[in-house]
């Protein structure tokens, strides 16, 4: 890499250098170093690093395309590799990351129909945090319906993971809204539901319970 | 190494079957496929009817010759028997499970070894001590023209861990193989001395291992803190570089199998956080 003074060049050479990654350690280094640049240009390039089954590259990939935000949510969209759940899970955990409510349909679509655990599992805990901020009431309300049915659905799902992923999800949804609220009624509902038998994963269970202690702290 | 998405072992068998049905597999015995499947079934939905750990015994003894045709592994319905039978913790099953240990197919005994530790079978403590007490240079020791060692060492080692008799007689079987020079075997048996002895010093050899340069090696080493629950972990997994639904595993194995926990350690509170941020 050199030290150029235009910054154009610089995200070049950058991805040149992950493109040009000949081992494991290389390809993490790159990517890091270009997501640290954290700019809009590198956002292909970090798409492509998370179907390459690294997942320390891929990790720092993700944070890349956090950290760039908005501005990677159509690529991640329109980029999704649906042969190959391992890249889906950290496109969608980039998106929940982000919180773009344009990632809406693809979270429910995920939660409820991948077949990868860990695509789901990151679906569900990116229905609980979308950014309703700046919206109107009936909008916000509308998300807020859609994201609770999908995590509700979510809540018998046949792996213990993503059933882990939905308590966060609830938690994070209704967390912010008044006690009495009819979402934050229904999320501690499907919370109650988790925290004891027949929840068979005794850490889904503890999670349930912590989530409804938070959500009656408030 | 057991990723996380293993679909059913067998695709042509994999469309969802009801209980009644995989009873009936299982007691037919002309294929051997559907009976394999079967087996499986019967373990991985813990199936409660009152013939399946009986059918499954018989499948066990049964011990089929190898079918080329039938396109599974040689005795493959006895292993996934033997493996469904630990899956269901009926320890009427372990006079059936200590026979195939001493059966002549190495993979036969790893799986009736894995069962007997799940099923926390004291009486396959011996059994299992006796072969591996040759150590290094008889158990240990590769064969010749397979990647293989001698015994399922592993399998063995992790099932006296489980299993969890803590006697100096075991803990001495165990130690030579702390110093294996396959590090998947060195995991195994630093996991099962952490289980019986709860020596720091044998939580440090997994947290060396989980920097091990093989993603092989930290993804066992992952596993093997998970079984034991060692909650000084939490940082090291957090940090290791391996895929998160591993150590999605491995934390809640800190969660839901800590024996004790020592003031410093992490609170459950604080490994469910670490919990969410990895979903």
């Amino acid at each position: 890499m050199t030290c150029s003074e235009n910054p154009a060049a610089v995200i070049e050479s950058l991805i040149r250098d992950v493109r040009e990654a000949d081992s494991a350690l290389a390809l993490l280094q790159t990517t890091r170093r270009l997501a640290a640049a954290a700019h809009p240009e590198a956002v292909p390039c970090l798409v492509e690093v998370l179907s390459f089954n690294n997942p320390g590259a891929a990790v720092a990939a993700v944070d890349g395309l956090i950290a760039i935000g908005t501005e990677a949510v159509e690529p991640l969209l329109a980029n999704l590799d649906e042969h190959n759940y391992g890249a889906r899970a950290w496109a969608v955990r980039a998106l929940a990351a982000i919180g773009d409510v344009r990632g809406l349909g693809l979270l429910e679509e995920a939660l409820g129909q991948d077949i990868g655990p860990s695509v789901r599992r990151a679906a569900a805990r990116g229905l609980g945090q979308l950014d309703l901020t700046g919206l109107g009431d009936p909008e916000a309300d509308a998300l807020r319906q859609r994201c609770l049915d999908a995590l509700e659905a979510g809540a018998a799902d046949g792996e213990w993971v993503v059933r882990y992923g939905v308590t966060v999800g609830l938690e994070r949804l209704v967390l912010p809204l008044p006690t009495t609220s009819p979402w934050s009624l229904r999320a501690a509902s499907v919370l109650a539901s988790l925290s004891g038998p027949p929840e068979e994963a005794e850490v889904v269970q503890l999670r349930a319970r912590l989530a409804l202690e938070r959500l009656q702290e408030r | 190494m057991a990723g996380e998405e293993h679909g059913p072992p067998l695709t042509e068998a994999g469309e969802p079957i009801s209980e009644a049905e995989a009873l009936r597999r299982l007691r037919q015995t002309d294929d051997q496929s559907l009976q394999y499947y079967a087996a499986w079934w019967l373990g991985r939905m813990r199936s409660r009817h009152p013939d399946t750990v009986p059918l499954l015994r018989s499948a066990l003894r049964q011990r089929q010759p190898r079918d080329p045709s039938a396109g599974v592994e040689h005795n493959a319905v006895a292993r996934n028997a033997a493996r469904a039978l630990g899956k269901l913790g009926d320890g009427g099953a372990a006079p059936d499970l200590l026979a195939a240990l001493e059966d002549d197919d190495d993979g036969l005994r790893e799986a009736a070894a894995r069962a007997l530790g799940e099923l926390g079978a004291l009486e396959a403590v011996e059994p299992i001590c006796a072969r591996l007490a040759s150590g290094l240079a008889g158990a240990g020791a590769p064969q010749t023209n397979s990647p293989k060692l001698q015994e399922p060492c592993e399998a063995l080692i992790e099932a006296l861990g489980a299993i969890g008799m803590a006697a100096p007689a075991v803990v001495g079987v165990i130690e030579p193989f702390s110093g294996h020079d396959r590090p998947l075997v060195r995991s195994a048996a630093a996991r099962a001395l952490l289980q019986l002895t709860a020596e720091v010093r044998w939580g440090e050899v997994l947290l060396e291992l989980l920097e091990h340069p093989q993603l092989q090696v930290r993804r066992a080493a992952l596993m093997d803190l998970g079984a034991v629950g060692w909650r000084p972990a939490l940082e090291p997994i957090r940090a290791t570089l391996a895929e998160n639904s591993l150590k999605l595993i491995a934390l809640r194995g800190l969660v839901e199998h800590t024996s004790h926990r020592n003031e410093a350690d992490p609170d459950t509170e604080t490994v469910l956080r670490a919990m969410d941020d990895l979903l």
